[in-house]
């Protein structure tokens, strides 16, 4: 075998620097002397991320931690990034390493990062603990509701050295959130969010969409799920009769014309309430945005 | 099987319709169910004419055919083993489907006519494959051609999941366990079509599945053309397993196990093990379709999960009963 010929060769080696690192007792620690660590910062999987220096080559494998380190006017930093990373314009410029769900640790470490941001996963633990051992730093955060907006954007400030940035950013987010924000109306159109259609696939309320779409005035019909996504029946559709169905671009698009999805009243009357735009993929500094866009047409269809 | 016992099991059939009727995300009394099926203006009609009676008769249909299709292969392999996706028709099923939604292919059929479509495929390479030893459809080449072509259509559906980028190819996983939440009218008539040439081919050829059971020698003897025999069972059951893939997914452990445990109670011969099959399959998935639509309700669970855990303990159960 090809691989144990290498351990073999590698062994003795690694027992030697074994003995010397025991040899030099107490003092002695894993990674060759660095520079003081003058940041750090605790992630979302609890973990500690420690920087010598603002971070300067940045791989972002998280379309929303993209459009924020954009957002933060550090478009040079940002070196790598996902496919799906659309926002803003500028970005399509970065190389892509891949969907980011499986990272390509070889790819990304081609880049020569000093930071790589990932999304808090159960599969990317080992990936950010691989990277550490590579000797790069890993931050893991969750980015799927609007309070990980102001967080994570504090975050980035603090690993790239713009605090101040990232404060203002987070403030000018919360005015425009609460401004942006409806009172709840009386009666609040009930929306169904139908992300897929074979199945058809909603969101509960421990998803962004949920989030938006109370924000704008609207009810979740199945606000009552606490899962943020599961199959349900057309049936189930049906006797909760929404007032309006709400679709995205890569959402389902024929279902309408189905015979049976005529059974609910709401297709029958063509009530759709469909969005392109990326917006609503995602939390960003766009999402102010996006919830006045939803209560316009919240009001334009108003049962 | 005496009369009584048929109109036993008969009643049954009526018990679980009417159950599938009546549960669902909204609970309906028997009255409402009632009221519903025969007036148009009844409250929960809409409900009940079009979205439950479809849900409930594509259910028992489905579960009947794939019941049948299992006992057939059964026979004519004589491998207590086989089953309707043995023979390579779920992978292709599902590269089918990926591809469809890979290729972002439009229309509401482009799913399930993709699907049908990847199962005749793997059927016919799985079929030609098990030709090249000597023309004569041995039952252990169609095995190892299933196997193989399954891994081969496995694999390639892999790639193409990892390789697109379209949004929801990861949703054909749940496309593809399988549910009868979008049931339709339209959708049991289609699968009606497609189903009925090769239930009644099965059926007429009762007889000739007890000589194959025999083995190809004493079946040859006792005057069945063997090779011809075996190529229409293996065609009608691949098109009745491919009709239900395309409109509900894979269900697992029906055609698997229901004949088994219909043979642990009697062993009639085919020309009553088949009918008996039907009805006893139709109920199973009929029930495991209520579960799968109240248990976690206001969602679903996939139908192919519910069949499984509920129909492995109750065959373990028989089994022992049996044995013992």
């Amino acid at each position: 075998m090809i691989i144990s010929g290498i351990q073999r060769r590698n062994f003795g080696r690694i027992l030697t620097s074994i003995f010397l690192v025991a040899g030099a007792g107490g003092s002695a620690c894993r990674s060759a002397p660095k520079t003081d660590v003058r940041i750090s910062l605790v992630d979302d999987a609890g973990d500690t991320v420690r920087l010598a220096a603002p971070a300067r080559r940045v791989v972002s494998l998280i379309p929303a931690t993209t459009e924020l380190l954009f957002a933060l006017g550090q478009d040079s930093v940002v070196i790598g990034r996902t496919s799906y990373c659309d926002h803003p314009a500028a970005a399509s410029a970065v190389p892509d390493l891949g969907d980011g769900i499986k990272p390509n640790i070889e790819a990304v470490i081609a880049s020569r990062p000093d930071l790589v941001i990932l999304y808090n996963s159960g599969q990317n633990a080992a990936v950010a603990s691989r990277l550490r051992e590579l000797g790069v730093a890993a931050l893991r955060v969750n980015t799927d509701a609007l309070s990980s907006v102001p967080r994570v954007a504090r975050m980035l400030g603090k690993l790239t050295g713009n605090e101040r940035a990232a404060d203002s950013l987070a403030a000018v987010f919360d005015t425009a959130l609460a401004s942006a924000t409806r009172p709840p109306a009386d009666p609040r159109p009930r929306v169904l969010l139908l992300v897929w259609e074979q199945p058809p696939m909603t969101v509960g309320r421990g998803s962004f969409l949920n989030e938006l779409v109370e924000r704008a005035g609207g009810e979740n019909l199945f606000a009552d799920v606490p899962a943020s996504s599961g199959v349900v029946s057309i049936e189930a559709v049906a006797a909760r009769n929404p007032d309006l169905i709400f679709t995205t671009a890569e959402g389902p698009s024929a279902f309408a014309t189905r015979p049976e999805w005529q059974v609910v009243p709401a297709v029958r009357g063509k009530r759709f309430l469909h969005v392109t735009g990326s917006e609503f993929n995602r939390p960003s500094p766009r999402s102010p945005m996006a919830i006045r866009e939803l209560t316009a047409k919240l009001n334009g269809r108003r049962p | 099987m005496s009369w009584a016992r048929f109109g036993l099991l008969a009643s049954v059939v009526v018990l679980c319709l009417l159950v599938g009727l009546s549960a669902g995300a909204v609970p309906l009394p028997i009255g409402a169910v009632w009221a519903g099926l025969w007036s148009a203006d009844a409250e929960a009609s809409a409900i009940i004419r079009d979205l439950r009676s479809p849900r409930v008769v594509l259910a028992f249909l489905v579960g009947g055919s794939l019941g049948i299709c299992g006992a057939a292969l059964q026979a004519m392999i004589r491998n207590p083993l086989a089953e309707p996706y043995l023979l390579g028709l779920s992978s292709g099923a599902g590269l089918g489907a990926v591809i469809a939604i890979a290729t972002r292919g439009g229309g509401a059929w482009s799913v399930p006519v993709a699907a049908f479509i990847g199962a005749l495929c793997a059927v016919a390479l799985v079929y030609r494959l098990s030709l090249v030893s000597g023309r004569r459809l041995d039952p252990h080449v169609l095995l190892l051609s299933g196997v193989v072509v399954g891994a081969f259509a496995g694999a390639l559906m892999s790639a193409v999941m990892v390789l697109s980028d379209a949004p929801g190819v990861r949703n054909a996983f749940l496309w593809l366990l399988g549910g009868f939440g979008t049931a339709s009218w339209h959708a049991l008539g289609i699968f009606t079509v497609y189903a009925s040439i090769p239930l009644a081919l099965l059926l007429f050829h009762a007889r000739a599945l007890d000589l194959l059971a025999l083995g190809d020698e004493p079946a040859h003897h006792l005057g069945a053309e063997v090779d011809r025999l075996r190529r229409m069972i293996y065609l009608c059951t691949a098109l009745l397993t491919a009709a239900s893939v395309a409109t509900c997914g894979i269900i697992g452990f029906v055609g698997l196990v229901v004949p088994h445990a219909v043979r642990t109670v009697f062993r009639p011969l085919h020309r009553t093990l088949l009918p008996i099959v039907f009805l006893v399959g139709g109920c199973f998935l009929v029930l495991a379709d209520v579960v799968a639509r109240t248990i976690v309700r206001p969602l679903e669970l996939p139908v192919g999960v519910v069949t499984a855990l509920i129909g492995v303990p109750l065959f373990a159960l028989l089994l022992r009963k049996t044995l013992v």
